[in-house]
């Protein structure tokens, strides 16, 4: 699904981790490699990108590195446009003695302005990451249904174990509440139906895709959507988070905050946006 | 502490378990008839009022409601509270991120929504002063208050109505739960300066009571917000549940209600913030919030819709021509402004008019509304009287009308 993978790097510590998760999911995917690196090219550097490849990508036939000067995040998003790239590779931040992540300001800036799909990871190894428990983000939103086929089909690639599924109940108290009017029976029906709409929208979604074998959960939230996909991956220990991104968004919209925005802020786990 | 003697006891029980009776069997009826428990629970109020029991049974009207001060005091102690609890519910039910997520229709809907009803409400008294019995210069705070009056969409009541249709979760439904909301928030704000400019005692002057007002409302959706985003992790983890939630968040509601007192606008507006900032904060579970709801909208919300037919003859003050006049304003500016914000943001039309009519159901706000005005002499008995068919008469045309479009539109679709 992804032939064309793209890494910006940046000559920090954890670039050898990230190209050997690279490599890993290269070899998943069969796909070709791109790297970016943003820049003044240097002698040294190109002898230490080359020591690491040759380590990690030895074997690689289709591997191209790209070295451009200019400003990070246009570079970054005009050259995975020129190369047709189907999904780019970040390393996200770690804060200082703490175990929380955070995406920097370019990482952020190409994340909402790509229009390929963008996989963030919180803590890449040189042993690379095995994905096996997904949270994908089923929230009745335009782009949920291709976000669960794509995201299905990186699981299935990815070999995971567990996949979640989330959707939320809108508003949940404030319909009980109005439901409240009716007797115990109604209300408890209510409570079922509302539930159980939301579990249909997924199924609808799974049962439009070709089946697979992977264990699917579909979990019902309620509450602000953001927030419950963060603690939910967070309780379960996720390794990837799968969710969309609004496109095409005005600049009227963007003043207000998106939901998006409330997953970078917090990064609870490796994050895979799908475009 | 002084305390209420034996008989006052006796006759503050009595009353509020008569209100309580009444509401319960008439919001019942008002629900067999697919009406909002609202309808019902006022016209216990209108019933057990001098409007009717005040005709057929004076005395035993009399001896219920009129016969002991004491008891009448602590009665309008409890309504207060009411009140107060009934906006703080408001507040709550205004969930600001689902109004982002709705983008520009809503805004779209919902500021039209506003403003055009509220341009109605506030040229014709403005511009036909006779009409409403008007002196030269009451005329200005009186036209502001008729454009305000006008303007709230009575959220609970379009919820039900949409849930009841099936329609709640779908983009129409959203964006006019979403485009009420906006309308609750800034018609508040808007009457909390009106408040301000009757001039209640206050503390201030003017123009520093609208200053604090705004300092306010930013504090509280922002820092306010902060900080309850701080708290309620803790109390959620530390304290009782749901003990310690809804004992902490009534206790800060009568806090903020008790500033904005001081501050000489009114208690409910502290109370309809907070609830502003605390529904919106990502901690208050949706558990929380149905228990909350529940207790004051079964308990205290009767209370207080029954509390508004005690108080005031509605047979008496019935002014046809008045009625007519603010219901023609009220339907037309409603229906006018938020089907109009509908279309332009690419509805059908009769999906349009769908929208103008679901936003058209007035309620609670209305109601509370006109009695500020009514206890502060702005507008008379008469008024009021008019202001509560209005709200109860948009309720209950609401849903049918939403219906007959949407049925029109399947109609010509096939």
């Amino acid at each position: 699904m992804y032939k064309k993978l793209a890494l910006a790097i940046a000559f920090s510590p954890r670039m050898e981790a990230l190209i050997a998760e690279a490599r890993k999911l290269i070899q998943i995917f069969e796909g070709e490699l791109i790297l970016i690196h943003v820049g003044t090219k240097t002698p040294e550097l190109e002898a230490q990108l080359s020591e690491v490849l040759s380590r990690h990508c030895g074997d690689l036939k289709r591997i191209k590195t790209i070295w451009k000067e200019g400003k990070p995040a246009k570079t970054i998003l005009k050259t995975c446009e020129e190369e047709k790239v189907d999904l780019l590779v970040l390393g996200a931040l770690k804060k200082e003695g703490l175990l929380t992540y955070y995406i920097g300001s370019v990482a952020r800036k190409v994340i909402r302005k790509s229009t390929c799909s963008v996989l963030t990871l919180i803590e890449p190894k040189i042993e690379t990451t095995h994905f096996s428990k997904v949270v994908i983000n089923g929230t009745e939103l335009e782009i949920t249904p291709r976000v669960i086929a794509r995201g299905l089909k990186f699981c299935k690639a990815e070999q995971s174990t567990q996949v979640h599924i989330l959707n939320e109940i809108k508003l949940y108290g404030f319909q009980m509440a109005t439901a409240g009017e009716g007797t115990e029976a109604e209300v408890s029906n209510t409570r079922r139906k509302l539930v159980q709409e939301e579990i249909n929208y997924v199924q609808g979604i799974l049962d439009s895709l070709e089946p697979t074998d992977l264990k699917i959960n579909i979990k019902v939230t309620a509450g602000k959507w953001v927030v419950e996909l963060v603690r939910y991956c967070e309780f379960i220990e996720a390794d990837l988070l799968i969710m969309g991104d609004e496109q095409g968004l005005s600049f009227i919209d963007r003043l207000f905050p998106h939901d998006l925005e409330g997953v970078l802020e917090v990064l609870p786990c490796n994050l895979l946006i799908v475009k | 502490m002084e305390s209420l003697a034996h008989n006052d006891v006796i006759n503050l029980l009595l009353k509020l378990a008569t209100m309580l009776l009444v509401a319960r069997i008439f919001a019942e009826v008002a629900q067999k008839l697919k009406q909002p428990a609202v309808v019902g629970e006022i016209l216990a109020g209108i019933i057990l009022g001098p409007t009717v029991l005040g005709m057929i049974g004076p005395d035993f009207f009399e001896f219920l409601f009129r016969s002991n001060p004491s008891a009448n005091l602590a009665l309008d102690g409890i309504v207060q509270v009411a009140v107060i609890l009934l906006l703080f519910i408001a507040g709550l039910e205004v969930e600001l991120h689902l109004v982002w997520s709705q983008g520009k229709s809503a805004v779209s809907i919902s500021l039209l929504g506003l403003v055009v009803p509220f341009v109605f409400g506030f040229l014709t008294p403005y511009l036909f002063p006779e009409l409403f019995g008007l002196t030269e210069e009451k005329k200005m705070l009186f036209s502001l208050f008729m454009g305000t009056a006008l303007s709230i969409t009575a959220l609970p009541v379009v919820v039900r109505i949409l849930m009841d249709m099936n329609l709640f979760k779908t983009k129409m439904g959203m964006v006019i739960v979403a485009g009420a909301m906006v309308n609750d928030l800034i018609g508040w704000l808007i009457f909390s300066v009106i408040l301000s400019f009757m001039g209640k005692s206050g503390n201030f002057s003017l123009i520093n009571t609208v200053g604090i007002t705004l300092l306010f409302t930013i504090f509280m959706l922002t820092i306010g917000k902060g900080l309850l985003n701080k708290v309620l992790p803790w109390t959620n983890k530390k304290l009782a549940w749901p003990g310690g939630v809804l004992s902490l968040s009534m206790a800060f509601c009568f806090l903020a209600a008790a500033f904005t007192e001081w501050l000489g606008i009114h208690a409910i507006f502290g109370a309809f913030l907070f609830g502003v900032a605390l529904g919106d904060s990502d901690h208050l579970s949706e558990k929380a919030k149905e228990i909350i709801h529940q207790f004051i909208n079964n308990i205290f919300a009767p209370l207080f819709f029954v509390s508004i037919g005690l108080k005031i003859n509605f047979f008496t003050n019935f002014d046809f021509a008045l009625v007519l006049v603010i219901l023609v304003i009220s339907f037309a500016g409603k229906i006018i402004g938020s089907g109009y914000g509908a279309f332009r943001s690419g509805y059908a039309l009769k999906d349009a008019l769908a929208v103008g009519f679901g936003m058209n159901a007035r309620g609670a706000m209305e109601i509370i509304l006109g009695l500020i005005a009514l206890e502060n002499g702005l507008i008379d008995e008469k008024i009021f009287v008019a202001l509560v068919v209005m709200a109860l008469v948009t309720s209950m045309t609401a849903a049918p009308l939403m219906k007959w479009a949407l049925n029109k539109k399947a109609e010509e679709t096939g």
